[in-house]
């Protein structure tokens, strides 16, 4: 029982924003790729069909709280720990990027996953209730690097 | 040489004529992940004594090129070392008869690399088995293969496990005559368990029986099912609140064994999901259990819930090692069990009585167990769940009193179980949870501390009739390490700091160590070169859970030593990544 309520939460967030119409979701989303792609051919980006991807949240108090709701009630944090500080999967706010730190990478990496597991979300999110994930992780502090540890 | 199958059943009936478990012919090969039938882990070759473990030394060395945690054991089948490495779970078989152990051949399969984030606990696998020619063993993303062992050919290659259900397959299948043991991971991710039988041949689907549900997916006949304490039909639904029991999770990635006598073969089950108890009100069988099986139709004969309702992650996959022990004066035939939970059980492994369960290391979250009802006796102060809030210092942590990981072995000399343990502690932060298909089902947080003595792991001798350690080795870091045990009364076992040792079987006092490198996770085994001489094989390559990954082993990761892994903060000064294989021997 409670276990459903919290999926309508997820919903809620989802809906809390803008409907999503099919014409803002072309704006939204990048054209699907693969992932050798991610390499540029002498240095080219291929056009993106799909829009720009362009963040439309600001990192306003609303938007990262509902962001970081989502995260966790997507079960992000059973992988990314806790505030995305990492678990097994990788911490989400050290500003050390696999696949790009850029707001239209996070979300490409939400919406079609990534090939070492992490679930491709844009079937089950709205492009909106993801934007407010990348907006969520962009406003988290970044620790300063360590490059050397101690013991003595 | 490929056994002919008429060879092979002539084996298997010559091993059904001896009497006493761990007692089986040994030949010094190493054929399966156990070493034997009984998982007793104990070899009878003698070369390798506790006068002469001093000059033991390196021979050879192989790296995997794989940075995961390398559990388990290589096999050693004619003359041929077998190695699986962690994912991409590549199969190498190096010939032991010429100089340099070069290989025959490796081979590559095709894993889906999805699998990473769908695996709890790092990219592992648990190894091989061998029987009738063929390398049996899982791929990571669900699959199981089976390769000719001369060859290297795949033979075949089935998918047992669903990925999008959060169902990975680190485990090492067990071979018990044409029918090939496997079950999923997935306690993390809302699955609902499962063991399969798959045909040697050809890897077909003979039967699957499930870890919960009715009687009838669980494969209860009533007539036959004679549990020691439970009594009633459907249990795995009964002992269930709604259809919770649907993504209860109940996996099987530990160990299997099997007494050719009784024709029955046992399991340990893992964590119901989520961690977050409230959602799952109930007994959740057949969660945290030991379930006897018939092989040729998976008919349940008995089953024993260690942690009824199971509030902690107390996964009972650990291995079941089978022995004859003089108790009371008479001689019983048990299974000996080391839980997550911090007991140690002693059953009967005809009926599924527990004729002892002792603490074998720090214990809060149960005063003891009943023997009359099989119950824990619970601290009330130590349940968990989203109303409770932060209960604090409960022990075991989740990680285990000891880790079924760490595979412990029994000699029939000294009567005694060399088991790595832990102490650990932890607090439990529960919180609701939603169920994701393909995403964690987990809804906890659970910080760890070193528990009483400051000393965060041992290694023990147990006496499984007196229910008490004879001797133990404290080690500074959590001891995650299978061991084997020698007819020359010499045990051997790892540290997560890098240290292989061998110790005397009957004092526990260290005869030798050697910085292998890495952490080891893997179980160490011993077998017969072509030359006749005795060896002793073993993994380094630290992993195997997030919290060792954490403690800024891994270079790559600049995270570092993040909470909650922040307990073993300085590990790193002694270890990081890298798998190798490693051989050692006398002069």
């Amino acid at each position: 029982m409670d276990f459903r309520l919290a999926l309508i939460g997820v919903g809620g967030v989802a809906l809390a924003c803008k409907p999503v119409t099919p014409t803002s979701n072309a704006r939204y989303v990048p054209p699907v790729i693969s992932y050798p792609q991610h390499v540029n051919a002498a240095g080219i980006a291929p056009p993106t069909s799909g829009g720009t991807l362009t963040n439309p949240y600001q990192p306003d108090s609303a938007s990262v709280r509902e962001g970081g709701q989502t995260f966790t009630a997507m079960n992000c944090d059973g992988c990314h720990g806790g505030g995305a500080t990492g678990w097994v999967g990788p911490s989400l706010v050290d500003g050390r990027w696999r696949y790009g730190g850029e707001d239209g990478a996070v979300f490409t990496s939400i919406f079609y996953g990534r090939p070492r597991g992490m679930p491709a979300y844009g079937g089950t999110l709205s492009p909106a209730a993801i934007w407010k994930i990348v907006t969520y992780l962009r406003a988290q502090p970044v620790p300063s690097d360590v490059p050397t540890e101690r013991w003595q | 040489m490929r056994l002919q199958s008429s060879t092979f059943l002539a084996a298997v009936l010559a091993v059904l004529a001896v009497p006493a478990v761990g007692q089986t012919p040994d030949d010094g090969q190493w054929t399966m992940p156990g070493k034997n039938f009984a998982a007793t882990r104990f070899s009878s070759l003698t070369s390798i004594t506790t006068a002469n473990a001093s000059t033991l030394h390196p021979l050879w060395s192989f790296s995997t090129g794989v940075l995961g945690g390398h559990e388990g054991q290589p096999l050693v089948v004619n003359n041929t070392m077998y190695v699986v490495t962690p994912f991409p779970d590549v199969l190498y078989a190096f010939d032991l008869t010429k100089d340099g152990y070069p290989l025959k051949w490796k081979y590559r399969p095709d894993v889906n690399p999805s699998a990473l984030g769908t695996a709890c606990c790092d990219a592992i696998n648990r190894g091989p088995a061998y029987a009738d020619g063929k390398i049996v063993y899982n791929l990571l993303d669900g699959h199981t293969v089976a390769v000719d062992a001369n060859t290297g050919k795949e033979l075949w290659k089935v998918q047992i496990a669903d990925l999008s259900e959060g169902e990975t397959t680190p485990m090492a299948p067990l071979i018990v005559r044409d029918l090939v043991f496997v079950g999923p991971s997935g306690g993390e991710f809302g699955i609902h368990g499962w063991l399969k039988a798959l045909d040697l041949a050809n890897g077909k689907v003979v039967w699957t029986a499930y870890n919960e549900g009715s009687d009838k997916d669980m494969l209860v006949d009533t007539s036959k099912f004679r549990p020691f304490y439970d009594h009633g039909k459907d249990l795995g639904l009964t002992s269930w609140t709604g259809d919770a029991w649907k993504r209860g999770g109940i996996p099987v990635w530990g160990w299997l064994s099997y007494d050719p006598d009784l024709d029955l073969l046992y399991y340990g089950t893992g964590n119901a999901g989520p961690y977050n108890p409230e959602q799952r009100p109930g007994d959740n069988k057949w969660a945290s259990s030991v379930l006897a099986r018939r092989p040729r139709d998976g008919a349940l004969i008995w089953a024993y819930q260690f942690t009824p309702h199971e509030n902690w992650d107390y996964d009972a996959n650990a291995e079941m090692i089978l022995a004859d022990l003089n108790i009371g004066g008479k001689l019983r035939h048990v299974l000996v069990h080391f839980d997550k939970n911090g007991f140690a059980y002693t059953i009967d492994r005809e009926t599924g009585e527990v004729l002892l369960a002792k603490a074998f290391t720090t214990v809060t979250w149960a005063k003891g167990i009943n023997l009359k009802t099989g119950r824990p006796t619970l601290d009330s102060a130590k349940l968990t769940g989203a109303s409770r809030g932060n209960v604090k210092d409960i022990c075991p942590s989740l990680e285990g009193g000891k880790s079924p990981v760490s595979a412990g072995s029994f000699s029939p000399h000294t009567e005694y179980f060399y088991v790595a343990t832990n102490n650990l502690c932890m607090d439990y932060e529960a919180s609701q949870v939603s169920h994701i298909a393909g995403t964690p089902y987990i809804g906890a947080n659970t910080p760890y501390h070193a528990g009483p003595g400051g000393y965060m792991g041992a290694f023990i001798a147990w006496d499984a009739v007196k229910g008490q350690p004879a001797w133990r080795i404290e080690e500074k870091y959590p001891v995650w390490s299978g061991s084997v045990t020698t007819a020359g009364d010499v045990v051997f076992y790892g540290t997560l700091d890098g240290w292989f040792k061998a110790a005397n079987a009957w004092t526990g006092q260290v005869l030798w160590k050697f910085k292998v490198g890495s952490g080891v996770v893997g179980c160490p085994i011993v077998y017969k070169g072509p030359d006749g001489k005795q060896y002793v094989a073993v993994y380094a390559g630290i992993g195997g859970d997030w919290f060792l990954l954490a403690g800024d082993v891994r270079s790559d990761d600049p995270a570092d030593v993040r909470p909650p892994a922040d307990f073993a903060r300085d590990l790193a000064r002694h270890t990081s990544q890298g798998g190798m294989v490693w051989i050692f021997g006398l002069p």
